[in-house]
């Protein structure tokens, strides 16, 4: 019954989802992470895919959304020149230099408002389809 | 004649109407949902279409004296009522999709408007038959 | 004296009632008339407004307010035509139950 709220409400998980990539991103901003080696290298930029969900498709042809999969960036580093830090590099081309998380502030924020405007507009998708089930029921007077 | 009773009315036709308003709304809602994935594009049900249907429905419904048949909402891909407005069309941006939000949004408003208009005529008609049958005016 | 000769005792002529049941039969035939026209009146009044409708949902040229003013009309005149007969099946009734 009411495929219209299913569908809203795929759309406003997967919104929350990306809204927490972007969050996570802002949150790392100077963090480093262990990687799949054991050694650590500076945070890369989560960023979600999203994708039509068939699984929630009726036969008019509306479908819901999903989140494929959360990828992680790969881009290059900024490095400082900090000799003396525990984590500097110690031989090569960057030698004394620090690998710090390139995330790009303004594209983040950007993502984020992006995300906002489509949970509001999925939430008065929403109570349009509220508001058109409760009026059906005065059929019955 | 009992189901003949309710073919002089217009509750068939308001009752396809109904049909229409809600596969529509659901279509719409889909789009919105999916304003953020990548190579999706807009899909919707075309009201100048499932007029022209209901129209011809309603006229061969007069001459063979039947009730206007169920189902004119329904469609299979690549029917024409599938078919997007033209004026609905946005350019298709870099992620390939082409969803204009606030578009959608007034479309959505405009479906639900009909949805109300044919609901409250279809309820005001069948109260009209209640009266008439129960001589309570 | 003169004899009192018959008097003319022709009963008096009860005026225009040569035919007792013709004022009654053409008032009712009025009636009948203009409650016949009433319904026919109604029932213009609901196709005119079912043909709005119509129009309306197939797309025709036509204001919505319009259509549920004529809807609203046809309604308020079918009511009134149903309180009319309720009315008259009531007096039929009530004649019926005159003791004579």
């Amino acid at each position: 019954m009411l495929p219209a709220l299913d569908i809203s409400t795929s759309a406003l998980v997967a919104q929350r989802i990306r809204l927490d990539a972007v969050s996570s991103n802002l949150a790392n901003l100077n963090s480093l992470e262990r990687d799949a080696s054991g050694n650590m290298q500076p945070y890369q930029s989560r960023y979600v895919i999203f994708q039509t969900d068939e699984a929630l498709e009726t036969k008019q042809g509306a479908v819901g959304v999903k989140v494929a999969s959360v990828q992680t960036e790969q881009i290059e580093p900024l490095y400082r020149w900090q000799p003396s830090h525990p984590y500097a590099i110690k031989d090569g081309p960057k030698k004394g230099y620090v690998a710090y998380p390139n995330v790009n502030m303004t594209a983040e924020m950007v993502d984020a408002l992006v995300a906002t405007r489509a949970y509001e507009a999925n939430i008065g998708a929403m109570e349009l389809s509220k508001n058109m089930a409760q009026q059906s029921l005065r059929i019955l007077g | 004649m009992l189901s003949g009773l309710f073919n002089s009315t217009t509750i068939p036709a308001l009752g396809e109407v109904l049909n229409f308003a809600q596969a529509r709304h659901t279509v719409l809602a889909g789009n919105i949902a999916n304003v953020n994935t990548p190579g999706y594009r807009l899909r919707d049900l075309s009201q100048t279409e499932f007029q022209q249907r209901l129209k011809e429905a309603i006229t061969a419904s007069r001459t063979s004296a039947q009730a206007v048949s169920p189902g004119l909402a329904y469609s299979e891909p690549g029917d024409p009522m599938r078919q997007v407005r033209s004026s609905l069309e946005n350019l298709v941006y870099h992620d390939n999709t082409n969803i204009d939000l606030e578009k959608q949004v007034a479309e959505m408003t405009k479906n639900h408007l009909l949805h109300n208009f044919a609901l409250t005529v279809m309820t005001d008609q069948f109260q009209l038959l209640q009266s008439a049958i129960s001589e309570r005016v | 004296m003169t004899p009192i000769t018959g008097l003319p005792l022709t009963p008096p002529q009860a005026p225009a009632l040569a035919n007792p049941l013709a004022p009654a039969n053409a008032g009712g035939q009025q009636f009948k008339n203009i409650l016949l026209e009433a319904l026919n009146q109604v029932n213009t009044m609901q196709g005119q407004a079912n043909e709005a409708v119509q129009q309306l949902v197939t797309g025709g040229d036509v204001n919505p307010a319009e259509v549920l003013t004529t809807l609203q009309k046809a309604d308020i005149s079918f009511r009134m035509m149903l309180q009319i007969r309720n009315k008259l099946v009531q007096a039929y009734q009530e004649v019926n139950n005159i003791r004579i």
